[in-house]
C-alpha cells in the first residue's frame, strides 16, 4: 500500500472523462442516421410549419412576392365560414369512430373470439386484419362498390327495400366514412384487447364460474377490469390517429357532401386542390393547430401513462 | 328441465357468439369477395357477373404500353428499399438507446415516444418544402439512378420520407426484443473482444432475428400499400406506385371500369396477402407485444 | 499474474455497490468472493473485468493500472451464471470466438479450441449449438471460451449454481483440478460458502459493500472476524449467546456465565471479552457435546442428518444447536447435559459486531 503513494498522482482514479467521451461518441455514431432523418425529417419540418403559418406564402404569390403577416391566417381560420362546420366534422367523426369502432367493435369482436374455439377465433380476428393490410385504395373502391348505384352497388341490389337505388355516398357521406375508418381501425384495439383477455389467468374465470357467474357477470367483474389499461391505451392512442388521418376519407369522398375534417382541409389547401391553388401559409397554419394538439396530448398522455418508467439504464459502462 | 334441452342451450348459447361474428365479418368478407369476382368479370351486378367471366381485365399485364411493371418495379422498390433503411436504422438506434450509456440518452427514449405517437401526417406540408430544398442539392438531389435522387419527385425521396415517418415506430417496437437479451450475454461479448458495432451486428441482430422478422413484414406490408406520401410527392401517378396508379385510374373522367380497377387491385393485393398469411402469427405477436406499455 | 485492489469504491449515485475494498491476489492464487446477494461481490469482479468503472480507486494488473482499459485488451475469461453462450453458433465457434477477434490464424485456433474441448471433455460436441447441450454441458463450453484465449485470469460469477447438486459436486472439483493444472489465477463470486472453503486457498468475505476478511478457509472457519462471518460460514450455523465474562478472583478461571449457563473458558479467549459487560459468545453445533454433566437443557426438536442429529436444545428459553450422535438416540423433551468445547469458544462484541479475539 505504501507504494501507491506515487500512483495516486500519476493517474486520475475516477472514471475517466475519455471513456465517458468514448461511449457517448459510439452511442452518437449507432443513432445518426436516425437523428439525421428525424431532423430533417419533422423537427425541420415542425419549424417550417411555424414559420409558414406565419407567411402568407401560395402559389400566387410565388416564391418571390410573399410576406409575414403575422398572426393573420390564425385571424382568417377563426373568422371563416367553414371553421366551425369543419370543427364540428371533425369531432363527429373522431367522436362516432373511436366509440362504435376503434373502441366499441373492437371491444365487441375481441370478446366474442375468445368466447369460440380457438381457431375460429384466430380466422375471424384474422379476418379482420385484412381491411389494414390492404392497399387503401382498394379497400376504398370495395365500400364504393358497395354504395354503388343499381345495378351495379351490393346494398342497393342486396337489400332494395332498405336502399332507393342510388349511389348511397351522397346522401349518407358519414356512414361510410365512419364505416370505412372504423373497419380499419378497429383492429389495433382488438388485438390488444383479445390479447389481454387471454392472458387473464384461467385461475380468475375458473373461481367466477364457481361462484356461480353467468357470462354477463364475468364479462363485467372479471373481463372488464382486466382490460382497463387496454381500454385507456386504446383510446387516446385512437383518438390521436383519428384526429389527423384522412387518407380514407380523401379516397372516399375526397371531402365533398360535407365530409371535410380538419386535416383533410390544411392538406387541400395547401396540397392538393382542383383549382391548383396551393396556399402553403393558410395551410400551414391550419396543421399548425392539429400539431399543438397533438404534441400537447402525447405528452400528457405519455405523462399519464408513466412511460418513463420503462427507461432502464445500461448495466454496461466500458468503452 | 330434461338434459335434452340443456344440451340445445348450450348449443346455442356456444353459437350465438360465432353467428354474431359471422354477422359483424361479412362487410368484410363481402367485400373481398367482390373483388375477386369483379376482376374475372366484365361488370358486375353487386355480385353476380354480368356479360360471362373473361381474362381482358388482366390485360393490363400484357398489354403494350402498358404502365404496370414499372409501378410494381417502383413500388417493390420502395417497399424493399424502405423496409431495409428501418430495420437497420431503427436497430442501430435502439441498441445505442438500450445498450449504451451516453448522456442524453434518457431525453433520446422520451423522443422516440412522442414523435411515436406525433401526428407526422400533418407535415407533409412542410415536408414539400424539405424535398424541393433536397432536390437543389447536385447529384444527391436530382441525379441518381433508378430511385432518381432524394428530392421532390423522385422515388428516393418518397422512401426517405416514409423511411422517417416509420422510425420512431421501429424504435419502438424493437424495444421489447433488445431488452431482453440477457446483459451478461453482452458482457461476455465484451470480454471477448467485441466493439460495439460488432456486438450489435454479430450478436445481438441475430438473436433477435424474430422481432427483425416481425419488423420487416410490418414495413414491407406498410410500404407495399403506401399511398398518400408517393400521391402527394411524385407527379406524375402513372409513373408511380401501385396505389397511386390505381387511384389514377379510379379518378379518370373516362367512365371508371370498375372491373379493370378491381383487376389491378387484387393485382396489388396478392403479394401482400400472401405474405401476411404466412406471417400472421408474428405481427399479432408484435402489435400486442409492442404497444401494451406500462407492462 | 497478480492482481490488487486499492480503496475501490463503486457508487451509482447514492447507492453504494462497493465501500474501499482493498486486497492483493498471488499470481496462480485462487480466491472467493464470498457473501450473501447484493453484497458488492459480483460488481467487484465486473469492476475488475472492466465492465464496471469504479468510482474511486485502482485496479491493477501486475504492476499496471487498469482503469481505463478496455475488457477486451485486459485478457480475462469469465463464466456467468447463465452461461451465456451465443445461442445462434456452434460450440466450435462459441470458443474460438475471442480467438477469432483475436484475429489467431485459423489452424491454431481449431488446434487450441479441440484442445480445449477435449479437456472439458465436450470434444465430441463441436458442431452443436447451446440450445441442444445439458446444463453442465453448456457450462464447460462456457468454461472453454473462457479458456480457449489463454487468459492471465480467470473470473467465475456463481458459475455452479444453475447445476443439480450432484454435477455441482463434480464441477467443483474439475474447476479447482484446471485451476491448479493451468496455474492461472482466478476470482470466484459465490453465496454458497461450501463452495468457497473447499475450492479457495483464500476467501473474501463481503457484505454491504465491505470487506469484512481476507484469509485462507480455515482461519475464516476457526478465528471468524466478524459475528458476520461466524454465523456465515459453516453449516449447520454456529450459535449465538449473549453472556457475561467475570474473573472469579479466587480460582482465576473466567466465567462466561448466563441464565442457565456456566461454562469455564481458556484465559487466553476470557481474558479478552472479561469486564466488557454482555459479549457474544459463539459456539459451533459441531463443538457441543452430550455429555453425562455440563449445562442442562431440554430437547426441543430432533432433526436425523443421517451422520448427526441436529438438535435444538433449550437451556432457560435460549435455543442452542448441537450435533449429536445419532447412535445415542436423543429423543424430543429429552433431558440433556451439555459440554462445551471450550476451546473453540468465540466472543464477540454486540454493539460493532466485531470478534474480540482476532482482531
Amino acid at each position: 500500500m505504501a507504494a501507491t503513494g506515487q500512483t495516486i498522482a500519476a493517474a486520475p482514479p475516477q472514471e475517466g472523462l475519455r471513456s465517458k467521451l468514448r461511449s457517448a461518441s459510439t452511442g452518437f455514431w449507432f443513432m445518426s442516421p436516425a437523428l439525421l432523418l428525424v431532423i430533417v425529417f419533422f423537427f425541420i419540418p415542425s419549424i417550417i410549419i411555424f414559420g409558414l403559418s406565419l407567411t402568407n406564402l401560395s402559389t400566387a404569390t410565388g416564391f418571390q412576392n410573399w410576406d409575414w403577416i403575422g398572426f393573420k391566417n390564425y385571424e382568417k381560420i377563426f373568422n371563416h365560414p367553414s371553421t366551425k362546420t369543419i370543427a364540428q366534422a371533425t369531432i363527429i367523426y373522431v367522436v362516432a369512430t373511436l366509440t362504435l369502432f376503434n373502441v366499441g367493435m373492437a371491444l365487441l369482436v375481441a370478446l366474442l373470439s375468445t368466447h369460440i374455439p380457438k381457431r375460429a377465433g384466430f380466422v375471424f380476428r384474422t379476418l379482420w386484419l385484412l381491411p389494414r393490410i390492404t392497399p387503401s385504395v382498394v379497400y376504398i373502391m370495395m365500400w364504393k362498390f358497395m354504395s354503388a348505384a343499381e345495378p351495379y352497388g351490393i346494398l342497393n341490389r342486396y337489400l332494395p327495400f332498405l336502399f332507393d337505388g342510388k349511389n348511397l355516398l351522397p346522401n349518407s357521406p358519414w356512414v361510410f366514412v365512419i364505416l370505412t375508418n372504423g373497419f380499419v381501425g378497429a383492429s389495433f384495439g382488438m388485438i390488444l384487447f383479445a390479447s389481454a383477455i387471454e392472458s387473464i389467468p384461467k385461475d380468475y374465470m375458473m373461481a367466477a364460474m364457481v361462484d356461480g357467474c353467468n357470462i354477463w357477470h364475468r364479462i363485467r367483474y372479471v373481463i372488464l377490469p382486466a382490460l382497463r389499461w387496454p381500454l385507456l391505451f386504446v383510446t387516446t392512442y385512437q383518438t390521436l390517429s383519428l384526429l389527423t388521418s384522412f387518407e380514407q376519407i380523401l379516397l372516399l369522398t375526397d371531402g365533398e357532401f360535407g365530409t371535410e375534417v380538419w386535416s383533410l382541409w390544411a392538406y387541400h389547401r395547401a396540397l392538393n386542390n382542383y383549382w391548383g391553388n396551393f396556399q402553403w401559409g393558410f395551410g400551414a397554419a391550419l396543421a399548425v393547430i392539429m400539431v399543438v394538439i397533438g404534441v400537447v396530448a402525447a405528452v400528457a398522455y405519455m405523462r399519464f401513462f408513466q412511460f418513463d418508467e420503462l427507461v432502464q439504464e445500461p448495466r454496461i459502462e466500458a468503452l | 328441465m330434461n338434459s335434452e334441452t340443456n344440451i340445445w342451450k348450450t348449443r346455442i348459447s356456444n353459437a350465438i357468439p360465432l353467428i354474431l361474428l359471422v354477422v359483424l365479418t361479412s362487410p368484410i368478407v363481402i367485400g373481398f369477395i367482390w373483388i375477386l369476382i369483379s376482376t374475372f368479370s366484365k361488370t358486375t351486378y353487386g355480385l353476380e357477373p354480368q356479360g360471362g367471366l373473361t381474362l381482358d381485365n388482366w390485360s393490363f399485364l400484357w398489354e403494350k404500353d402498358t404502365k404496370i411493371w414499372t409501378v410494381t418495379l417502383n413500388t417493390l422498390i420502395l417497399s424493399v428499399g424502405q423496409t431495409v433503411a428501418v430495420v437497420l436504422i431503427s436497430s442501430l438506434a435502439r441498441y445505442a438507446l438500450s445498450r449504451i450509456s451516453f448522456p442524453g440518452r434518457k431525453a433520446f427514449l422520451s423522443m422516440t415516444l412522442i414523435l411515436h405517437s406525433f401526428p407526422a401526417v400533418t407535415l407533409l406540408i412542410a415536408l414539400y418544402f424539405v424535398l424541393r430544398w433536397i432536390s437543389d442539392i447536385p447529384i444527391i438531389g436530382n441525379g441518381l439512378p433508378i430511385i432518381g435522387g432524394f428530392g421532390y419527385n423522385t422515388m428516393g425521396g418518397v422512401i426517405l420520407v416514409s423511411l422517417a415517418l416509420q422510425l420512431p415506430l421501429g424504435v419502438w417496437l424493437m424495444k421489447g426484443f433488445f431488452d431482453n437479451v440477457s446483459w451478461d450475454m453482452q458482457r461476455a461479448a465484451l470480454i471477448d473482444g467485441c466493439g460495439h458495432f460488432r456486438v450489435w451486428w454479430q450478436i445481438i441482430m441475430p438473436i433477435i432475428r424474430p422481432g427483425i422478422a416481425a419488423l420487416t413484414i410490418f414495413s414491407f406490408i406498410t410500404g407495399w400499400s403506401s399511398f398518400l406520401i408517393p400521391y402527394t410527392f411524385i407527379t406524375d401517378q402513372q409513373n408511380s406506385v401501385l396505389a397511386a396508379y390505381l387511384r389514377s385510374l379510379l379518378s379518370d373522367t373516362a367512365p371508371v371500369s370498375y372491373s379493370t380497377v378491381a383487376a389491378v387491385g387484387l393485382f396489388q393485393l396478392i403479394p401482400v396477402m400472401i405474405f401476411f398469411i404466412f406471417t400472421q402469427e408474428y405481427l399479432m405477436s408484435i402489435f400486442a407485444g409492442g404497444s401494451k406499455g406500462g407492462t | 499474474m497478480e492482481i490488487k485492489l486499492e480503496n475501490l469504491t463503486k457508487k451509482w449515485g447514492a447507492v453504494v455497490g462497493t465501500d474501499d475494498i482493498t486486497l492483493d491476489i498471488k499470481s496462480g492464487e485462487f480466491v472467493a468472493f464470498l457473501g450473501p446477494s447484493g453484497c458488492g461481490k459480483t460488481t467487484t469482479l465486473l469492476m475488475i473485468a472492466g465492465i464496471y468503472k469504479p468510482t474511486i480507486g485502482y485496479i491493477k494488473f501486475g504492476n499496471r493500472i487498469v482503469n481505463q482499459v478496455a475488457p477486451k485488451d485486459r485478457n480475462i475469461g469469465m463464466v456467468f451464471q447463465s452461461y451465456a453462450l451465443y445461442p445462434h453458433m456452434t460450440v466450435y465457434e462459441n470458443i474460438s470466438f475471442p480467438m477469432k477477434l483475436k484475429k489467431t490464424p485459423k489452424a491454431e485456433m481449431q488446434k487450441r479450441a479441440q484442445k480445449v474441448a477435449d479437456m472439458m471433455g465436450i470434444g465430441h460436441l463441436m458442431d452443436r449449438k447451446p440450445g441442444q447441450l445439458s446444463g453442465g454441458q453448456q457450462q464447460r463450453v462456457a468454461l472453454g471460451r473462457a479458456l480457449g484465449k489463454q487468459p492471465d485470469l480467470l473470473l467465475f460469477d456463481e458459475p455452479l449454481s444453475n447445476l443439480d447438486a450432484r454435477l455441482r459436486l463434480s464441477m467443483r472439483g474439475e474447476i479447482k483440478r484446471l485451476q491448479i493444472e493451468l496455474d492461472i489465477t482466478a476470482i470466484y463470486v459465490t453465496h454458497d460458502q461450501v463452495e468457497a472453503m473447499t475450492m479457495a486457498d483464500r476467501v473474501a468475505v463481503i457484505k454491504d459493500g465491505k470487506l469484512q476478511a481476507f484469509c485462507p478457509p480455515d482461519e475464516l472457519y476457526d478465528q471468524p472476524r466478524t459475528m458476520f462471518i461466524g454465523g456465515f460460514v459453516g453449516n449447520p450455523p454456529m450459535n449465538f449467546i449473549e453472556v457475561d465474562v467475570a474473573r472469579d478472583a479466587e480460582s482465576g478461571d473466567y466465567h462466561a456465565r448466563c441464565q442457565g449457563l456456566d461454562v469455564i473458558v481458556p484465559p487466553e479467549r476470557g481474558e479478552k471479552a472479561a469486564g466488557k459487560g454482555q459479549v457474544i459468545l459463539g459456539i459451533r453445533p459441531e463443538d457441543i457435546t452430550v455429555a453425562d454433566q455440563g449445562v442442562m437443557g431440554e430437547t426441543f426438536i430432533v432433526e436425523p442428518l443421517g451422520r448427526d442429529d441436529l438438535l435444538d436444545v433449550r437451556v432457560d428459553g435460549i435455543g442452542i444447536h448441537v450435533l449429536a450422535d445419532p447412535k445415542l438416540n436423543i429423543k424430543m423433551g429429552q433431558s440433556v447435559a451439555l459440554n462445551f468445547d471450550v476451546d473453540k469458544v468465540q466472543f464477540f462484541d454486540p454493539a460493532t459486531e466485531k470478534s474480540l479475539l482476532w482482531n
